[in-house]
């Protein structure tokens, strides 16, 4: 390690360990979880007039229980923001020139470059589940700026049916407020969907030093597949629906 | 000894209040009955330490006298291990007691949200 590479690594914070995610877990992150950048504060996101009517479509449908979320196919990646919004536990990998965020419940991965680069040239952009990420330190904060998100029917916000446009762009701020507390403040900028910035707060802590992140197969023993109309179903051992309502 | 189950148990609004903090599921929890609790005795037929959720299937002695096989899900092993579950903790033909989010439509399924064991042990599945 170079000595500027070794006194680079010195100046970041220490986030090692595993972090759980406060508070309500994702089944429970309704479209007023994390609310405006009070926590425990909750709104909507400030929807245009069309996508206030998608919205409340998905609502509906959330109302039934069916509301397909892509988290339960297995294997697809839950795209961001929704990374900083899952159950199990997570770890932040810093080093001076990029962040990684691990999500015990993948797979989902967030590459946050931080050596100075920008995000690339238009014509090497395509919307992905976690789009691109360029960041920065401002001391012992974390500020990074995400574009390039597959969106739109791709990836969801949560269950009870907030959805972006492919116009999201996202301004995420993560530092230590307290001992063994991150807090991440994310601004969600939107003109497709939204009428000004949605903000959105989320807290982890930090768990036991002894806890192991462990392996997560969502394919290992999936016995609730969603069917064709978006409703979840729940398979006995032998693989058969115990459902009894259609 | 095992206690036939005489009736489903509907406990008090106040014991689910405190089970409000519904889990992290991999999928949708609309189809539990996030407002009832019921108890389920009965004897572990199998108990599945697998992602994405966990399984217990309980043989419960129904009203009629009749066996009848409940499917109940819970968190992934990585976090009922951090609440103090092991991989161990359940076997074939052990007597315990669950309380259950059972499932809308009246179907042998539900959620567990605490587990009596035969030797008086409390394990839940959340810590909040």
């Amino acid at each position: 390690m170079s000595v500027w590479a070794a006194e680079a690594a010195a100046k970041l914070p220490d986030w090692s360990g595993a972090w759980q995610l406060r508070g309500r877990g994702e089944s429970r992150a309704s479209a007023t979880n994390g609310g405006p950048a009070k926590v425990g504060e909750r709104n909507l996101p400030p929807y245009n007039p069309a996508w206030q009517k998608k919205f409340e479509a998905n609502a509906e449908l959330a109302k039934q229980d069916r509301f397909p979320d892509p988290l339960s196919f297995c294997g697809i990646p839950v795209g961001y923001p929704r990374v900083l919004n899952l159950p199990d536990s997570y770890e932040f990998v810093l080093r001076p020139e990029r962040v990684w965020i691990l999500t015990e419940n993948g797979p989902n991965l967030m590459r946050i470059y931080t050596d100075g680069r920008d995000h690339p040239a238009a014509d090497l952009m395509w919307p992905t589940y976690t789009g691109d990420s360029v960041g920065h330190w401002e001391g012992d904060a974390l500020v990074f700026d995400t574009v390039s998100i597959k969106n739109d029917g791709d990836t969801i916000f949560d269950r009870n049916g907030v959805v972006f446009s492919d116009k999201i762009h996202v301004v995420t701020r993560i530092r230590m407020t307290a001992p063994d507390t991150l807090t991440a403040d994310v601004t969600v900028i939107d003109p497709g969907a939204l009428t000004e910035p949605y903000k959105i707060v989320r807290q982890f802590r930090r768990i036991e030093a002894s806890a192991r992140v462990y392996d997560y197969a969502c394919r290992e023993n999936n016995r609730n597949p969603i069917d064709a109309s978006g409703k979840t179903l729940t398979l006995g051992t032998d693989g058969r629906v115990i459902d009894l309502a259609k | 000894m095992l206690r036939p189950l005489r009736s489903i148990t509907l406990l008090l609004a106040a014991l689910s209040m405190a089970y409000a903090g519904t889990g992290s599921a991999h999928h949708s929890t609309g189809m539990f009955d996030q407002a009832k609790t019921i108890k389920l005795v009965g004897t572990v037929k199998q108990f599945q330490w697998t992602n994405p959720h966990s399984w217990i299937q309980l043989d419960v002695t129904n009203e009629a006298g009749a066996k009848e096989e409940w499917s109940i899900e819970g968190n992934s092993p990585n976090q009922l291990i951090r609440l103090g579950w092991r991989p161990g903790t359940l076997k074939p033909g052990d007597n315990i007691t669950l309380l259950v989010k059972p499932m809308r439509d009246g179907a042998k399924g539900g959620m567990f949200v605490e587990i009596t064991l035969a030797d008086g042990t409390v394990l839940k599945q959340y810590d909040r």
